[in-house]
């Protein structure tokens, strides 16, 4: 006896090309979403993103005419009131140096943890993109369906871009922007606005290296333990190598965390600010110009083209890797 | 050169299923270094349960993948429910299923969760998906499972999930290379019903590779043989069996003695199987004058069958065929 097939049927028209791609991005952010590390992860990410709004409030609300630190000085006597109304008068007369170069400072510390978060998430996350899809043939599975190789590709970069965003560019633009709509004035907008571009520029070449490296790492190994190996000896391994003071350049040129220090000092340009402090500024003393002048040289890069060449090297590697893998076996 | 809306657009509609033929291989060729999987395929398989047929290294999973375009063929064309694969790649595999031989899933999900997963992929909304999964994990035959991690899975939970995937967003053709492998016997029989009776019921089309004759014997309309990746038999399984010797084995109730001297007599070879059973081959494609020799000498009733191991003989012939036939 044949079974009874009782089934209801599918006659629309499928959904198109970019909704497949989403269903692969959200499934593997999903998925990703379940485990307590990333949750963890998360959490930090988006209390960071709220300590960057709450810093943006405190200068904002410190200085600002009429604001609490003014107010406070008042009720402090003379002395500590003309300290208050000099610091607002820096404000008035060097906008760029103080917002400018508090926010640069602020960005520069953030990038260290998102970026810190994101290779976190990315050690969990890279078995899980095409390692563990080519150990158990799921690649026949999605090239079977009306997707295309480059769409999986798609899809899985869309999970990584999806965790960064999620941890590192996501708290940046909200912290900013929360901040700015707590701000009295327009100048806190207009003189945060270029170290904002900064950090998000410094981001976006982050984005790019890690995904390719993350793919590229992925595709190399079917199976988890030796993928996480090698991403953890490419980032920490390597890392601590390029930090050797006897370690040639080319070695250096090798990590990429090392690379992406290098990019980072240059994109922010956090010894510019550091200068420009220690030059304008009046009032400072003979010892606080020269500390802010050592701190602008320690905040130099001194490879930045040897960096870009060595992050275009690895990217182009692991694009190779991951293109010349991505067929079904 | 003035294109109409035909030229740029795929030649049906989706949820038009009415093909002539399903698939059409116009010398299709793929080598893999000097060796080469197939050798000039040209096919017209119209709608229907079709076998692939053909022993190990064959080209029967090499043909499927490049109707899939999961490789690419070296050379010739190829046509999946009316889609050219090479020129509508994504689209050319829309309605299609897939069925691996090879143990593929999507690893870390529960079963209904790759089920849906996998209809969403073929652009299905998630609402229908998810229906569509659990309807077709009913019919495949896995219960409380289908919330089991699919790692955790036996080779035949694997087997009826890889039927699942293949059939949730309601194709109007399926390709299952060894659907039964790792199945118990009485697994293997329910997917082999669910199979036979897709067509029949649904409308789904099912080319099926398998290197077991009897089930191919049993479900399918048609057979394609291939062999050394060259294309060696296309027909319907009537006109294979009538084409080729006509065999007529009789099983008599009783008196097993008196059928045979009265075949003899008749002037034909019978050959006496271990069964118990007369073996003759026939002259015609009817058994009218089987009957009519019984009705004649008055003999007791018999299980009359033809051609009963036609697939089977036509099979060991084409792999008797070397691989340089042309």
């Amino acid at each position: 006896m044949s079974p009874s097939l009782d089934l209801s049927r599918w006659r629309e028209a499928p959904k198109g090309v970019g909704y497949r791609r989403w269903t692969i991005i959200s499934s593997g952010l999903r998925h990703l979403l379940r485990t307590r590390l990333f949750i963890t992860l998360l959490f930090m990410a988006w209390t960071a993103g709220f300590l960057i709004a709450a810093f943006g409030f405190l200068l904002s609300q410190s200085i600002a005419t009429g604001g609490w630190l003014e107010t406070a000085a008042t009720h402090m006597g003379p002395r500590v009131e003309a300290v208050v109304t000099a610091i607002g008068g820096f404000i008035v007369l060097f906008p760029d140096i103080i917002i400018g170069g508090f926010f640069t400072l602020v960005f520069w510390l953030h990038s260290f943890l998102g970026l810190g978060l994101c290779l976190v998430a990315l050690t969990v996350m890279v078995p899980r993109l095409i390692a563990s899809d080519r150990a158990s043939n799921a690649l026949t599975i999605y090239l079977s369906r009306p997707l295309t190789s480059a769409d999986y590709l798609l899809g899985k970069l869309g999970m990584i871009v999806g965790v960064l965003l999620l941890l590192w560019t996501g708290p940046l633009v909200f912290g900013w922007v929360l901040g700015m709509l707590l701000s009295p004035d327009r100048d806190f907008i207009v003189y945060s606005f270029l170290p904002f571009l900064h950090a998000l520029t410094f981001n976006g070449i982050a984005l790019v290296v890690l995904a390719a490296t993350a793919l590229g790492v992925s595709a190399l190994s079917r199976t988890s333990s030796p993928t996480v190996i090698l991403w953890m000896v490419l980032w920490i391994f390597a890392g601590a190598v390029a930090k050797f003071p006897l370690a040639p350049v080319w070695l250096r040129r090798v990590s990429f965390s090392h690379n992406l220090s290098e990019v980072r000092m240059t994109v922010f340009r956090l010894d510019t600010a550091l200068a420009d402090a220690s030059a304008s500024l009046p009032l400072l003393t003979e010892q606080m110009g020269d500390s802010l002048r050592k701190a602008a040289l320690s905040a130099q890069a001194h490879d930045f083209n040897g960096a870009m060449m060595g992050l275009g090297v690895l990217t182009v590697l692991s694009s190779v890797v991951f293109l010349r893998k991505l067929r079904p076996e | 050169m003035n294109l109409s809306a035909a030229d740029i657009s795929p030649p049906d509609s989706p949820g038009q299923t009415d093909h002539r033929f399903i698939v059409e291989t116009d010398r299709l060729c793929k080598s893999y270094g000097r060796q080469q999987a197939l050798a000039d395929v040209t096919l017209q398989v119209p709608p229907g349960t079709i076998g692939l047929l053909g022993p190990n290294g064959a080209g029967k999973s090499t043909l499927i993948k490049c109707l899939l375009n999961l490789t690419s063929p070296t050379s010739g064309s190829a046509r999946v429910l009316g889609r050219d694969i090479r020129v509508w790649n994504r689209a050319s595999r829309e309605k299609v299923g897939y069925s691996p031989e090879l143990d593929s899933h999507i690893s870390g999900m529960v079963g209904c969760e790759y089920v849906t997963y996998c209809g969403q992929l073929s652009g299905m909304s998630f609402r229908h998906a998810r229906q569509r999964a659990h309807e077709i994990l009913d019919l495949v035959g896995m219960g409380q499972e289908r919330y089991r991690s699919i790692d955790t899975y036996s080779t035949g939970m694997r087997q009826r999930a890889k039927l699942a995937q293949a059939l949730v967003h309601d194709p109007a053709v399926i390709f299952l290379d060894e659907p039964t492998n790792g199945l118990d016997p009485s697994g293997r029989e329910n997917i082999l019903r669910l199979i036979g009776s897709l067509r029949r019921e649904l409308g789904t089309s099912v080319v099926i590779s398998s290197h077991l004759l009897h089930d191919i014997e049993r479900i399918c309309d048609r057979v394609i043989i291939i062999a050394h990746g060259r294309l060696l038999e296309h027909d319907s399984i009537e006109a294979l069996k009538n084409r080729h010797r006509r065999i007529v084995e009789l099983a008599p109730a009783a008196e097993t003695g008196r059928y045979l001297a009265m075949l003899t007599q008749a002037g034909l070879e019978v050959e006496r199987l271990s069964n118990g059973r007369l073996r003759v081959e026939s002259a015609s494609d009817s058994i009218e004058w089987v009957l009519e020799l019984m009705r004649t000498h008055n003999l007791p009733p018999a299980e009359v069958v033809t051609n009963p191991n036609a697939l089977h003989e036509l099979f060991v012939r084409a792999l008797a065929i070397g691989p340089n036939r042309t």
